[in-house]
């Protein structure tokens, strides 16, 4: 879980910034060397998406850096099969789609008993859990491996939710209790007045307050299950099982010479999340910054 | 609350409700990251070697080893430059796109997603990309130095002692600029026009504002960049594994790989978690400030 970024979260940061007028020369030069810089940023993918889109023989005869002679699609059918990537799609997507809403939930009902109960330790509990935030991977590896295979449950994406959970629990208890705190109190007197008990407050005052709070943390989350690599390398070896990134891994190997195939084949790996960073990224620029600098 | 029985009846229920909410995650992180964590410390001092199903007690012999593994100092060092580099030089970068960023210019919402992007993408791939562009052959790299006549610069990047770990340490600084600019975007953004004002009555300069107004505003972003860069750079493993799987020889070792190779290629399971308790106590020792911080600043 490389991504998590553990700020908290007021809401999401409104893209529209405050409008100065961007004025006169300076605006203009600075805004052409930031263009130039930008460009320089994003070539990597740039060249990545011509390369997967012309044939091998083109990209060997004219190098890397010219602009292709023709067009192609059949990369993309090649790498997709030969990666693999309709069962490591299939099996990414399963693993998130459990993975998320479970551990949001999980965090959210930890968070609420630390921001708004009384809860003895609380102060060790949360010490406890926010140390997790430091804890690398790698040195839990072997027993979780032992305990994977004692319970049979290696080489199946079911095995990797349990550890995923975990490494995920301390940033989204983090980011969602201090979201939970600043919820006014009175609403859940109130609540309480009329005879709603801790699980009613939860579920029908403090999540629906908190939904874009939850939306970024889920986000987040899903990024992070989507790429997350160590565990799924020890855990999972047949074909059928793997996630996209142990997928891609293999299939780099695989095509260490077909630089066009390879293209296409890290393209298809990152497209759907680079469309869903596109289209989220309000709630991810939003979450990792709003709030996070108070005091 | 102005009645006793108003008072009482919440208290109770007080006592062992929270635990209902706190128990499922606490379960979870306990038995998938805490007891594993612990475990691990029993097994670095055994000689254990992954596979048998029994193995001895040897006290400290794996931590009395590690100075004499070369590959361990060789990873030590790694760790620390890697380190070192890839928390000033994304924290620079972001810093002066922060500012470039806040001043008078266009398109700032794309520009803004265009640095980012990078830091969204699964390490495994920007691996492969740039394992793509480092080819000797042909790689865009060499190709572009070839292009402007640098011939006598392209080499192979990844495959020599020499360049690798800066190699991969490139793309780490290209995916971990986007983070301190957007948190000092957002600290920029938060300092009050007065301030500035002020000071240019006061006949400050635009480089003693920098030093006197900015740099002071940006305190606490400094802090948030700087301990979560800290704890994110002991757990380098995905770039380097990828990248260049530890070679050529031991060369890009980090602590991180070198335990993997020994749990998993060299069979010495003992050994492999001591080296990953050293740097797991390591990222715990200074990763505390922050921790407490956070847990002081919520009660």
């Amino acid at each position: 879980m490389t991504l998590t970024a553990p700020v908290r979260v007021d809401v999401p940061l409104d893209s529209a910034e405050p409008t100065k007028a961007p004025r006169g020369k300076r605006g203009l030069v600075m805004t052409l060397v930031l263009a130039v810089v930008a460009l320089f940023w994003i070539s990597p993918l740039a060249l990545l998406v011509i390369t997967a889109v012309r044939p091998l023989a083109d990209f060997i005869g004219n190098g890397p850096l010219s602009w292709p002679d023709q067009l192609t699609w059949s990369n993309f059918k090649d790498a997709w099969g030969i990666g693999n990537f309709a069962t490591t799609y299939k099996n990414s997507a399963i693993l998130a789609l459990i993975k998320v809403p479970l551990g949001v939930l999980v965090s959210a009902m930890l968070g609420f008993a630390l921001a708004k109960l009384r809860m003895k330790f609380r102060r060790t509990v949360m010490f406890t859990v926010f140390l997790g935030l430091t804890i690398p991977i790698y040195i839990t590896i072997v027993p979780v491996f032992i305990m994977m295979r004692s319970a049979g449950a290696t080489d199946s994406i079911f095995g990797l939710i349990g550890p995923y959970l975990a490494f995920g629990i301390p940033f989204e208890v983090l980011v969602l209790q201090s979201f939970f705190r600043q919820l006014p109190d009175e609403i859940i007197e109130a609540a309480r007045v009329d005879g709603a008990g801790d699980w009613r407050v939860f579920f029908t005052i403090i999540l629906p307050l908190s939904v874009p709070a939850l939306v970024t943390v889920a986000i987040l989350d899903a990024v992070a299950t989507w790429n997350e690599f160590l565990f799924a390398l020890i855990l999972l070896n047949s074909d059928a099982h793997k996630t996209i990134p142990v997928g891609l891994l293999n299939f780099q190997g695989q095509f260490a010479n077909n630089n066009t195939g390879l293209a296409a084949g890290i393209l298809i790996a990152v497209v759907p999340i680079l469309i869903a960073y596109t289209l989220l990224q309000r709630w991810i620029v939003g979450g990792l910054t709003a709030g996070s600098l108070k005091g | 609350m102005a009645t006793t029985v108003a008072l009482s009846k919440p208290k109770r229920r007080g006592r062992w409700s929270p635990w209902l909410f706190a128990l499922p995650a606490l379960i979870v992180y306990v038995g998938f990251l805490v007891y594993p964590a612990l475990s691990s410390l029993w097994f670095s001092l055994t000689n254990w070697d992954g596979l048998s199903a029994t193995y001895k007690f040897v006290g400290l012999d794996n931590y009395l080893k590690m100075p004499s593994d070369p590959v361990v100092v060789t990873a030590v060092k790694n760790n620390l430059i890697w380190t070192v580099v890839t928390i000033a030089v994304p924290t620079v970068i972001g810093l002066l796109l922060a500012i470039a960023l806040n001043g008078k210019v266009h398109g700032k919402p794309i520009l803004r997603l265009i640095f980012y992007t990078p830091a969204v993408l699964p390490l495994v791939s920007i691996a492969s990309i740039w394992g793509w562009l480092y080819n000797p052959q042909y790689g865009a790299i060499n190709s572009f130095l070839r292009l402007i006549g640098l011939d006598g610069l392209a080499q192979p990047w990844l495959g020599q002692d020499s360049t690798a770990l800066w190699a991969v340490m490139v793309p780490a600084i290209w995916l971990r600029t986007g983070f301190p600019m957007l948190l000092y975007l957002a600290a920029l953004q938060g300092i009050p026009n007065e301030l500035y004002e002020a000071a240019t009555v006061d006949g400050a300069s635009k480089w003693q504002q920098f030093w006197n107004v900015t740099m002071p505003s940006l305190r606490p972003a400094h802090y948030i960049v700087l301990a979560l860069s800290l704890i994110d750079s002991f757990k380098v493993f995905d770039m380097i594994y990828a990248m260049t799987y530890g070679g050529p020889g031991t060369s890009t070792q980090v602590m991180g790989t070198w335990m993997y190779f020994n749990v998993f290629q060299y069979y010495q399971a003992g050994y492999g978690t001591a080296i990953a308790v050293v740097i797991t106590l390591v990222a715990i020792a200074v990763g505390i400030p922050y921790v407490r911080s956070q847990t002081k600043e919520a009660s």
